[in-house]
């Protein structure tokens, strides 16, 4: 067979489609570490990031945002005169604006209608913090527009505001929600005491377990702090109406399919009017699973009748836009005489800030992602309540509630383990999940057993093992200055690989003439490589390269529904989805093969880029095959394949989080001397993708352990406004890190895949506070952990 | 305002530009096509904005646009192509050591800049050349890894420390990191 050209093969530098045919396919594509889809476009500076997209737009207006300057007030007046009748000013918008709509709603990209509270307006007369986006303009440039922001005249009417969740559901406390200003579907709302949601499940009995005479008590209360997401890209939104009177946003989301549900229903246009277009994004972590600037952006859009960029400044991240959720944790085990734990009861406070998005859904993730960790412990109890104060808004992070929660759980198990006597490696060795066991943890929260989970994959011990080898649990050599104690400490770490029961992913495929395929899909990448995931995926199952795959992603005009890139979905559930497309696909190229090889269907395999005969070794390149099904004489076809995947699974990836670290007594001061984590993320595709993940999460995870908070004065203001007053790790602050692989393999998962993105967020800071016990023998349950904070401990004793 | 005017060369192409007296480099970059240099915080704190003028690392989010007159500046556009990488890009790609990549034309300018001044530097001199890039997504470590292998490559072929290129994979079998990754464009592809 022959082709009628020569058509350009991107794989023909390689030599790669000269595979010997009928021979065994070579190397697995899903696991080599495949180059980066995007790495020659991100490192030559040709990717191109939302802002980048500004040299298209001629007469593209800049959008700014004025903010609240009180905690807690009504804005009774805006005058916008001044500032519009500076020249190069196209749109001022205030609550009063005809262009912002009034509609209550959420701004968290959650599955419809959202769980969180819809209890935000686009701009806010009842302003909830400082930070409150009150009005907004477009101009000619940037500095116009925020000239004329700076010429806006704002009257408040101040209010009393509430700064800690302990006042806040006083019910003398002032009150951020009247009933009219709020609609909440979630359990235990109490807009009266600022209780955004409450809730609770327990399985067995914890009080008679603590009750009993054979068990002793052991109890922790734990404080973890805000943390910013400090995302590299600013959100960034560009909103415009195109030839066609498509309502366009180019803009850096996690979430293009719920943005653009939310954008129709605010605005009130039907869902196929709206376009929203992800180019390259500077990362995301939670930040952008949200309708951020999406509606102020086509707010100033319709008003000024021009294009508008809106980018957000380094302080507005800090200080007005979203963090992790500081909260207040209670937990209690009781453990036997023989060494069991015969309850854990963890109880939850969380701050959500000003607003309810994602508030219940992160601090339901408390409990639900650290407790399956010991799921023969008979009696479970996990109780949560999340307050509204006047402080910026907690919302989606990178982890979702799991690093609170082992925090707690992981520390008190530590502390479990020393009180038997036991090695606290050894301890969970015991008593940790295994392959098989029956987690009933994860569903703890909801009704009936739809959600409780068999274990089908677990690595927990290997990871133990591994890791253990690689930190030197055995043989820490203590430092020979006596003020010196050194240290290791352990932390597992779960979580899930997506929401259970509240996803999906969809991909469609369809074949070139040159054995190429275009991958439309609607999984997002925010730069972790799910792009380059897909196309392995992809090319495993078609017997192709990942270079055969052309994607187009995230695009809801092009691409179809996903739900987006958050829960540690994507691999799990946007990939399965390509892996289904592409079976569909390959089912096509089977019959096709069938047709040029004349060999059954049956005896058919894709590799190396041809359908292969399993039986006579006989083969037709797919170039071959792209052809003659678009060309052929007697019959033609589009070769295609459609995809999608829902589940109620949420297999848990499992990790084991080493620090070892050396503690001066006399200062408190503590340096930590090397991370190991050791984790199980299923059959790992890419593992040069996947170790990043691991660094990239332990960062974070080091930071919420060592240095990152943000700070207010007494009034709220925010003192923490860039990175200078932040405490994010540089190059200098890293100590070495050590990434394991353990493999295990995971039947619903795709090739065998679990998830990577968020299980390394969760260990370092119980990790650590657990190795400073082991150094110095003194608890430390305060995040950040510092100096000053060991001291006092040491102190204490 | 009164406007300045100004000459300088970028990537090699003389310019000339006519800007407010408070122009900043960063801004007039992204305005005439060079977006490859990031904005992430306008104050000085990120590296992401990171560029060479005159050889010396400078951000250009709080360097004046007067500053530049008569200088030589460059920007990661004037490095090499997708299919021409200059050896820090090729070291980047083939390390992993990128992933959403808003981080990564400051951090490729900077380590350019430390290998022109110090050929050879230890790890420590690389995460010290480093502190003021911030990376949230990768935690370093591959990052460091890569300068330290650009590093060699541009010692191994000394044309491209007199501004050539590499085309990256061409240092043969066995993966070009020497850790057997493979890489699209690299003879130690799937093996
Ligand atoms: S944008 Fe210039 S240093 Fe951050
Ligand atoms: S790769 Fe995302 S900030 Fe460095």
């Amino acid at each position: 067979m022959s082709t009628p050209d020569d058509p350009a093969d991107r794989t023909d530098a390689d030599g790669e489609t000269t595979a010997d045919p009928g021979g065994t396919p070579a190397a697995d594509p899903v696991s080599s570490s495949a180059e980066k889809y995007d790495g020659r476009k991100i490192v030559t500076g040709e990717a191109k990031y939302t802002a980048d997209y500004r040299t298209q737009f001629p007469d593209l207006a800049h959008g700014t945002i004025v903010r609240s300057e009180i905690p807690h007030g009504e804005v009774t007046d805006i005058d916008t005169s001044e500032a519009e009748a500076i020249e190069g000013v196209y749109a001022v918008l205030t609550p009063w604006s005809a262009e912002v709509p009034e509609t209550l709603y959420s701004s968290s990209g959650q599955s419809y209608p959202e769980p969180s509270p819809w209890d935000m307006r686009v701009l806010r007369r009842h302003v909830r913090f400082v930070g409150d986006p009150i009005a907004a303009v477009a101009a000619a440039d940037r500095e116009t527009a925020d000239r004329a922001a700076r010429a806006l005249t704002v009257e408040y009417d101040e209010r009393a505001a509430v700064f800690d969740t302990e006042t806040a559901t006083d019910p003398d406390a002032p009150r951020l929600f009247e009933d009219d200003e709020v609609e909440n579907s979630q359990t235990g709302a109490d807009y009266s005491r600022n209780v955004e949601s409450a809730f609770g499940g327990e399985i067995g009995d914890v009080d008679a377990a603590f009750e009993r005479d054979d068990v002793d008590r052991l109890e922790l209360e734990l404080e973890t702090p805000y943390q910013s997401h400090c995302v590299p890209e600013p959100h960034a939104t560009i909103a415009y109406t195109d030839e066609d009177g498509r309502r366009t946003f180019i803009t850096a989301t996690q979430v293009p399919n719920h943005t653009r549900r939310q954008l129709a229903h605010l605005f009130d246009i039907p869902i196929r009017d709206v376009r929203v277009k992800k180019p390259r994004v500077g990362a995301g972590f939670g930040t952008k699973q949200e309708m951020v600037i999406e509606p102020i952006t086509f707010a100033l859009h319709l008003a000024s009748g021009r294009p508008v960029k809106l980018e957000l400044s380094r302080q507005e991240e800090f200080s007005a836009v979203r963090s992790r959720h500081p909260m207040s944790l209670r937990v209690r085990g009781a453990v036997t005489d023989e060494g069991e734990i015969a309850a854990l009861d963890l109880h939850t406070r969380s701050n959500s800030g000003a607003y309810g998005t994602h508030g219940m859904t992160v601090a339901s993730n408390v409990g639900t992602k650290a407790m399956p960790l010991y799921p023969n412990v008979p009696n479970l109890r996990f109780t949560g309540e999340v307050v509204h104060t006047n402080l910026p808004m907690g919302a989606a992070m990178r982890g979702y509630g799991a690093p609170q929660g082992h925090f707690a759980v992981e520390t008190l198990v530590d502390e479990i383990a020393r009180h038997v006597g036991a090695d606290p490696l050894e301890f969970r060795r015991r008593h940790a999940v295994r392959e098989g066991d029956l987690d009933e943890a994860s569903a703890i929260l909801k009704d009936g057993t739809r959600f409780v989970r068999r274990i089908r994959s677990c690595g927990v011990r290997e990871c133990l093992e591994r890791g253990a080898e690689a930190i030197g649990w055995e043989s820490i050599d203590q430092p020979t200055a006596s003020h010196l104690h050194r240290g290791v400490g352990v932390a597992l770490c779960a979580q899930g690989s997506g929401v259970a029961g509240k996803e999906l992913g969809a991909a469609k495929l369809f074949m070139n003439e040159d054995g190429s395929f275009s991958l439309h899909v609607g999984g997002v990448d925010t730069g972790t490589g799910n792009d380059t995931m897909f196309t392995q995926v992809a090319a495993a199952v078609l017997g192709c390269s990942p270079d055969d795959i052309v994607v187009t992603a995230a695009d809801t005009d092009v691409a179809p529904f996903d739900y987006g890139s958050y829960a540690s979905s994507t691999t799990y559930i946007s990939g399965t989805a390509v892996k289904h497309a592409a079976e569909d696909a390959k089912d096509r190229l089977r019959y096709w093969g069938s047709k040029l090889l004349e060999e059954p269907e049956s005896v058919l395999e894709t590799g190396d880029g041809r359908v292969y005969s399993e039986q006579t070794g006989e083969s037709v390149t797919l170039e071959e095959i792209g052809y003659e099904a678009a060309y052929g004489h007697d019959e033609r076809e589009q070769i295609m394949g459609h995809g999608h995947h829902s589940t109620d699974e949420s297999p848990p990836p499992f990790g084991a989080q080493f620090v070892d670290v050396t503690v001066d007594e006399r200062t408190g001061e503590y340096e930590i001397n090397e991370l190991v984590f050791a984790a199980d993320c299923g059959v790992v595709i890419n593992p040069a993708l996947a170790e990043g993940q691991v660094e990239g999460g332990e960062h974070m995870s080091l930071e919420y352990a060592t240095s990152g908070t943000l700070e207010f004065t007494d009034d709220g203001v925010p003192k923490t406004v860039g990175f200078r007053e932040y405490g994010m790790p540089r190059t200098t602050d890293h100590p070495p890190m050590e990434t394991i692989l353990v493999e295990t393999h995971e039947p619903t998962g795709p090739f065998g895949a679990k998830s990577i993105g968020e299980l390394p967020t969760n260990g370092v800071p119980p990790a650590l506070s657990n190795a400073v016990r082991d150094a110095v023998g003194v608890r430390l349950t305060e995040l950040p952990i510092t100096a000053e904070a060991v001291l006092e401990a040491l102190d204490r004793t | 305002m009164t406007d300045i005017h100004i000459d300088c060369s970028i990537n090699g192409q003389k310019r000339s530009f006519d800007a407010p007296r408070s122009a900043l480099l960063l801004d007039v970059l992204r305005e005439h096509g060079y977006t490859g240099a990031k904005r992430g915080c306008d104050t000085g704190a990120c590296g992401f904005c990171t560029v060479q003028v005159d050889g010396e690392p400078v951000t250009s989010c709080v360097t004046p646009l007067a500053a530049v007159d008569g200088t030589t500046v460059e920007t990661i556009e004037g490095l090499g192509s997708q299919d021409d990488l200059h050896p820090i890009q090729a070291a980047f790609v083939e390390h992993s050591a990128l992933q959403c990549g808003f981080c990564i034309p400051g951090m490729i300018m900077r380590s350019k800049a430390l290998l022109e001044t110090n050929p050879e530097p230890t790890e420590a001199e690389v995460r010290e050349a480093l502190a003021d890039n911030l990376c949230r997504c990768t935690g370093y470590k591959k990052i460091v890894e890569a300068v330290l292998d650009a590093g060699e490559r541009m010692r191994s072929s000394p044309a491209v420390t007199d501004g050539g290129s590499e085309v990256a994979g061409e240092r043969g079998a066995g993966g070009p990191c020497g850790r057997g990754r493979s890489c699209r464009h690299s003879p130690g592809e799937r093996e």
